[in-house]
């Protein structure tokens, strides 16, 4: 695996499944860590910090609503505060619309309006507070993790399947933006992985045949490693992710 | 690295301080994006520091006016939500003004109902979200100034202090705005209760484009405190604040191999001259430093380290005054700000732009 020895890493959407996952893996790799989880979830958040304080991994837990503007600048503004820079956001937290998932035809505006606000406007709010201070240094790695629904039009993964095909785009603007200064901004399809989200959206669906969310971690270490600083506006997917 | 307790270098000013009426129509009240425009296309003032005239421009053609081996330094300060609104044992109202952080859960404040400075000693607070407070007392030097001790510190207090804080403002800004329309493009750790605004204009499209020309950038930290005590008898005599700074190792030795190679060092912001000016040597070099300044730049302070100053229109009787004179004789400064007031240029830290070079 690859170092991310006193590299400090913010990983939104931390409480559990995917985000819990890389906050225990990136500890594992030396990462410092801010994880953050909203209110809801403050709870689980807890056991995620447990896990990594085990680890020896210095964490500060951050309860706050990526969505809401005041909590992205109270976000960057803490992680700044607390290990002076952030070298690797992960972009992980995500809202998938009312369950059962409906038609877009059914979808009400405003569900489609906060799914939309969590999962592009939010990744783009918290970029933005971070990305100067990485330009700074010329050093920096942001991963953004999209879904084949951003690819795919599956019927009734509408608004969460738009969201991912934007963070996707926005993901390619933001590399192209900041090729050659050092930061770079890669995206990841972790593919279908046995998480609450998932039982959320698919009730009916074989959870065995799933994967669990520590076995998908190793692209995204890859991608916050210094070994991928040359990487910059790809996606992965992280299920066929092998190194050569 | 330096530990400094800086004071005064020189005497008080020996020449006639700038002064001009400002109109109020030329106040900024907002940021230049709620005005419909980028932030880098605001209005700059070019002030040569040796007899040519002003040049009026716009702030995303500044690279004309740089060369390749010149350095930027900006101060990376974020700016916190320095206003805190709370209530005395008498649930009387009480505004808490941020200014300088002394410890974890230790603040200097003004105490302010309206405009009527307040407070007294043993005087306990009570925020939102079940944050409480209490006054020591009144910091000597500055009397004006209370320390206050917080109920809880450290990241505790933090996370409150931005969930019930909101911007310093005065009275040309009559809204609280967000909180992130305060940072500047490359703002790193929070610390500021006023934002380091002389940066705010910089984009990174402009940053980019100026490193491309060959133009350094480097960055150090002053947590600017605030700049006005909402007192005038008080604010015209100048109080000199204790403003807490950090120059990097990285940063000085970019600032000292500009000046050996013949490039120009130009600070973005009077707190990045005081900072600078604090750390250097008096060969002129800049020495990794931090600690907390006093410095006060006069008409009369000979600058060791900064050839230029990127910064804001500043108010009549503003002490940033004085320590633009100490870049251009105030007689060519008085003239400049007058073609600013003719053009209708903006004031404060939403306003355009001056460069002195």
């Amino acid at each position: 695996m690859f170092s991310l020895r006193n590299q400090v890493a913010l990983i939104t959407g931390a409480s559990r499944g995917l985000g819990r996952a890389l906050a225990v893996e990136f500890a594992k790799q030396g990462a410092q860590l801010v994880i953050n989880s909203r209110a809801q979830s403050t709870n689980d958040l807890r056991e995620t910090e447990a896990l990594v304080r085990a680890l020896n991994a210095p964490v500060l837990s951050v309860i706050a609503d990526v969505s809401q503007r005041a909590d992205v600048e109270r976000l960057a503004g803490e992680a700044l505060a607390r290990f002076g820079r952030v070298d690797i956001l992960v972009n992980n937290a995500s809202a998938l619309g009312p369950t059962p998932m409906p038609f877009l035809a059914d979808t009400p505006i405003e569900e489609f309006e906060t799914v939309l606000r969590t999962n592009v406007t939010g990744p783009f709010m918290l970029t933005r507070a971070l990305i100067g201070q990485m330009l700074v240094r010329g050093s920096g790695s942001i991963v953004n993790v999209s879904s084949d629904a951003g690819v795919e039009g599956y019927p009734t993964w509408g608004a969460y399947g738009v969201s991912k095909a934007a963070l996707d785009h926005l993901t390619r603007v933001w590399a192209a933006e900041v090729q050659g200064t050092g930061v770079r901004v890669n995206s990841v399809d972790p593919g279908d992985m046995d998480t609450v989200m998932k039982r959320a959206s698919e009730p009916d669906g074989d959870a065995s045949q799933w994967a669990k969310p520590e076995t998908v971690t190793q692209v995204f270490v890859y991608l916050a490693s210094n070994e991928s600083s040359a990487i910059n506006g790809k996606r992965f997917q992280a299920q066929n992710f092998a190194l050569a | 690295m330096l530990n400094f307790q800086v004071e005064p270098r020189v005497a008080p000013p020996s020449v006639a301080p700038v002064q001009f009426v400002l109109p109020p129509e030329l106040e900024a009240h907002q940021p230049a994006e709620l005005r419909g425009m980028r932030r880098d296309a605001v209005r700059l003032m070019v002030l040569p520091r040796w007899n040519s005239e002003p040049i009026h421009t716009r702030f995303d053609a500044l690279g004309d006016f740089l060369r390749a081996g010149d350095l930027l330094v900006v101060n990376d300060s974020r700016t916190l939500p320095g206003l805190l609104r709370a209530r005395d044992e008498n649930d009387e109202a009480v505004e808490v003004r941020l200014a300088h952080r002394r410890a974890d859960d230790l603040w200097d404040v003004l105490l302010l109902n309206g405009r009527t400075h307040i407070g007294r000693a043993g005087m306990r607070l009570r925020f939102a979200k079940g944050l409480r407070a209490q006054i020591l007392a009144r910091r000597p030097d500055l009397p004006f100034l209370w320390r206050m001790k917080f109920d809880t510190c450290c990241a505790e207090l933090l996370d409150l202090i931005y969930q019930i804080g909101e911007p310093v403002r005065y009275t040309y800004v009559a809204d609280a705005l967000p909180l992130d329309l305060y940072q500047t493009v490359y703002a790193k750790a929070p610390g500021s209760v006023e934002m380091p605004s002389a940066g705010r204009p910089l984009t990174w499209e402009l940053l980019l484009k100026l490193k491309r020309q060959g133009i350094g950038f480097a960055s150090l930290s002053l947590h600017t405190g605030l700049s006005s005590t909402r007192d005038d008898s008080i604010d015209k005599i100048h109080p000199n604040y204790d403003e807490e700074f950090s120059v990097p190792a990285e940063t000085a030795r970019a600032v000292n191999e500009t000046r050996e190679r013949g490039g120009r060092v130009v600070a973005v912001g009077t707190t990045v001259v005081r900072a600078l000016e604090t750390a250097s040597r008096a060969d002129g070099t800049v020495t990794d430093s931090r600690g907390w300044t006093k410095l006060r730049i006069h008409p009369d302070t000979r600058l060791r380290v900064v050839d230029g100053l990127l910064t804001g229109l500043h108010e009549p009787q503003a002490s940033h005054l004085d320590m633009l004179s100490a870049f251009v004789e105030p007689k060519r400064l008085q003239a400049a700000y007058q073609q600013c007031i003719a053009r209708g240029y903006l004031w404060h830290e939403f306003g355009d732009m001056n460069l002195i070079i």
